[in-house]
């Protein structure tokens, strides 16, 4: 039998359509400041301050959203060569490889137009590699860098030494901007931007949550990936925050109606770990194959864990920016952190299994995850499937051994349920 | 008389199987892949009618498995060869709760549960270092047949320490070993002991538990099944079927839509979902 005429499917929906007009907007303006003259930073998405920047009118530009846009118009390869050319390791951060050998080819950004950057900003939040990459982009532009050191986070609660540290330093951040723009510090606009990302984290939150309805109105992996633009890079903005409320209401209405984001959710899946930009598209299909649902991700908050509450405080803003940069962020918390937030997704959000997605090139968010197969396969019983590509580098992606892998792990699944429902069949008749 | 097919499609040789409602057995073919995998599916097909002598007709469904399952236009459903290895390893050692099946390019550890279904499974990654490709590639160095290298390991006295498993630097490794006058029974013991090892971790991965069965074209290897069994400290099921396992088990898949058993459906991949570029 031959194997059955795909269906087709615009993935398009409303919130799709308005994220890509708000970012496509933000776009618009980082490319008139190659012409106007406004001023720009590179900032990193994990726990970012981008608020700061925001209050300085400063345009913050996002080298990983640079890198990842040329790995999924499948165009990374040829700069991550190029990097390999001057030097780096093949086992290094691909997005870094990516942006710093497009950056030496001339341009910056997926699509070359956007503006060099006045100032590199290094919120160092958990990646090393990273500050390597912003030292390396601050020599290759001739502009100043400002460090962020934030501690790792190994507590429940960030200490009050900890807290005190970071403020210091964004108060030297704010020192540089002021430098920088001439401008002086306007503590009542930050609160004004704050109270807007207050408003978006909570709208993010309230999508979040929708999800845990059967069926869930948006895929919390793929899908998310529209809606972590305009929370990580236009977070503190109006529009930002309209766009959750917009969110909000279409998702509300989805749920109210029973409509969810594919025709049928047979599985509902918890994922973590960066998609495979090289191939976003094609690993998307393979769980939507299964009608296979991913209704909570890790990746989806790299820059902030707003769903178990934390909100940016207008009335502590510096305050609540160090709190966010050293706790409520993926990437600067413990591995058994981490473990809490899955396991957390998998019962709150009723999942049936977890999928892990290894990076190759990223040791930051790879490293453990053999354990934490371990963990949720044998300690907590959650079926889990790993599978390993990269994010940015093309080579590792074998579309073959990833739908095997992918296809052994639902038809398990799904072996297992329908002999359950047999078993239950025969109780009850009996 | 009605029977049911199974063909897997593997990175070298295709295997058949052909089974009848009392799920047995009734005859099998091999033939090597080639470069076109519609075809291979196909004259693995011919060849299995042929040797059976039964009139093609009568096969009323056929199971593709292996990475060219979906090549395969007499195929009526498709299965993973993980799930056809568990199936078929269950069906020649129903006390099998451990599978490890070594092919060309992969090598899997699988659980099984007491009815032969996967309960999970870790393979390795992308490259193909530690699976057969390994064997075949230092077979190939040393001027020797891949069916002879496991018997001339055994009588190995010194096993050398093989410095990877990457089926690239095999060739340097080896040559490296040749030029420090190692006995050729001791670089290959050394070859297989260093596969041994990485497939123990996978082992260790999904959880061992015994029985283990070993499937695919390496359990035909002696010096890789005593390798295995040294560092498991447990014996190996092996079979004279073990190459053709996934390809039993896919019959065995096809036999259940023959008798229209429920779980049949369990594994008839739902049509897929394509989602389009702007």
């Amino acid at each position: 039998m031959p194997t059955p005429a795909p269906l087709t499917r615009d993935f398009r929906g409303t919130v799709h359509g308005l994220s890509r007009d708000i970012m496509t907007g933000w776009l618009t303006r980082l490319k008139e400041a190659t012409s106007n003259g406004a001023l720009s930073a590179y900032i990193m998405i994990s726990g970012n301050c981008v608020e700061i920047l925001r209050c300085f009118d400063i345009l913050p530009v996002f080298p990983e959203i640079n890198a990842l846009q040329l790995a999924i118009r499948k165009n990374s390869l040829p700069y991550i060569i190029k990097s390999e050319e001057i030097g780096y390791a093949s086992d290094n951060c691909a997005y870094v490889k990516a942006d710093v050998g497009y950056t030496l080819c001339g341009g910056v950004g997926a699509g070359g137009n956007m503006p060099k950057p006045t100032m590199i900003v290094c919120n160092f939040v958990g990646c090393n590699v990273y500050i390597k990459w912003f030292e390396h982009c601050s020599n290759m532009f001739k502009v100043p860098m400002v460090m962020l050191d934030i501690p790792f986070s190994r507590e429940q609660s960030p200490s009050k030494e900890d807290i005190r540290y970071v403020i210091t330093q964004l108060q030297e951040l704010i020192t540089a901007c002021e430098n920088l723009t001439g401008k002086k510090f306007d503590i009542d606009r930050l609160r004004s931007i704050l109270r807007e990302s207050a408003r978006a984290e909570r709208g993010w939150t309230r999508c979040k949550h929708l999800c845990k309805n059967r069926p869930a109105p948006f895929d919390a992996y793929f899908d998310s990936i529209n809606m972590m633009g305009p929370i990580n890079a236009l977070r503190g903005t109006r529009e930002a925050a309209d766009f959750f409320d917009a969110a909000v209401a279409e998702y509300e209405r989805m749920v109210a109606d029973g409509i969810g984001v594919l025709d049928e959710e047979r599985f509902r899946i918890v994922i973590e770990g960066p998609p495979p930009y090289p191939a976003y598209r094609s690993f998307r299909n393979l769980f939507e194959t299964w009608r296979a649902v991913a209704v909570q991700s890790t990746y989806s908050t790299v820059g902030g864990t707003w769903e178990f509450g934390f909100q940016h405080d207008p009335d502590r803003p510096l305050e609540s920016i160090a709190e966010q940069m050293i706790l409520h962020n993926l990437c600067n918390r413990t591995m058994l952190q981490r473990y809490q937030q899955i396991r957390s997704y998998i019962e709150d959000w009723s999942a049936d299994a977890l999928v892990i997605h290894s990076i190759k090139s990223c040791r930051l968010f790879s490293a453990g995850q053999g354990d934490m197969r371990e963990h949720f396969t044998k300690d907590l019983g959650v079926p889990t499937l790993m599978v390993e590509s990269d994010l940015e580098d093309p080579r590792y992606y074998a579309e073959a051994q990833m739908k095997n892998r992918i296809d052994a792990f639902f038809e398990a699944l799904q072996y297992k349920r329908i002999r359950k429902e047999k078993s239950d069949a025969q109780k009850a008749g009996s | 008389m009605v029977y049911a097919a199974g063909i897997d499609v593997g990175s070298t040789q295709t295997k058949a199987v052909l089974v009848d409602t009392a799920r047995a057995i009734v005859g099998r073919a091999l033939i090597d892949t080639g470069a076109n995998l519609k075809r291979a599916g196909q004259r693995v097909l011919d060849e299995l009618v042929a040797v059976t002598k039964i009139d093609a007709a009568s096969v009323k469904f056929v199971v593709g498995t292996g990475y060219g399952r979906f090549r395969i236009e007499a195929g009526d459903a498709q299965v993973t060869e993980i799930s056809c290895h568990a199936r078929g390893a269950h069906m020649l050692f129903p006390g099998t709760r451990t599978v490890i099946d070594m092919g060309g390019q992969d090598t899997k550890a699988i659980k099984v549960s007491a009815e032969g279904d996967v309960l999970d499974f870790c393979m390795n990654d992308k490259c193909a270092a530690g699976t057969g490709r390994f064997l075949a590639g230092a077979a190939d160095v040393l001027g020797l047949s891949l069916d002879a290298i496991g018997e001339i390991s055994l009588k190995a006295t010194k096993p050398v320490r093989m410095t990877s498993v990457c089926t690239v630097f095999v060739e340097s490794d080896i040559l490296s070993h040749l030029a420090q006058n190692k006995r050729v029974e001791d670089i290959l013991a050394g070859v297989h002991e260093a596969i041994s090892a990485r497939t123990i971790g996978l082992v260790r991965r999904v959880g061992m538990e015994q029985e283990i069965t070993f499937t695919g074209g390496v359990a035909r290897n002696i010096g890789m099944v005593r390798g295995l069994e040294a560092k498991l400290g447990a014996p190996l099921n092996t079979s004279a079927e073990s190459q053709f396992t996934g390809a039993l088990g896919a019959a065995l898949f096809a036999l259940d839509h023959v008798l229209a058993d429920q779980c049949a459906k369990a594994h008839v991949s739902p049509e897929p979902a394509v989602w389009v570029d702007e």
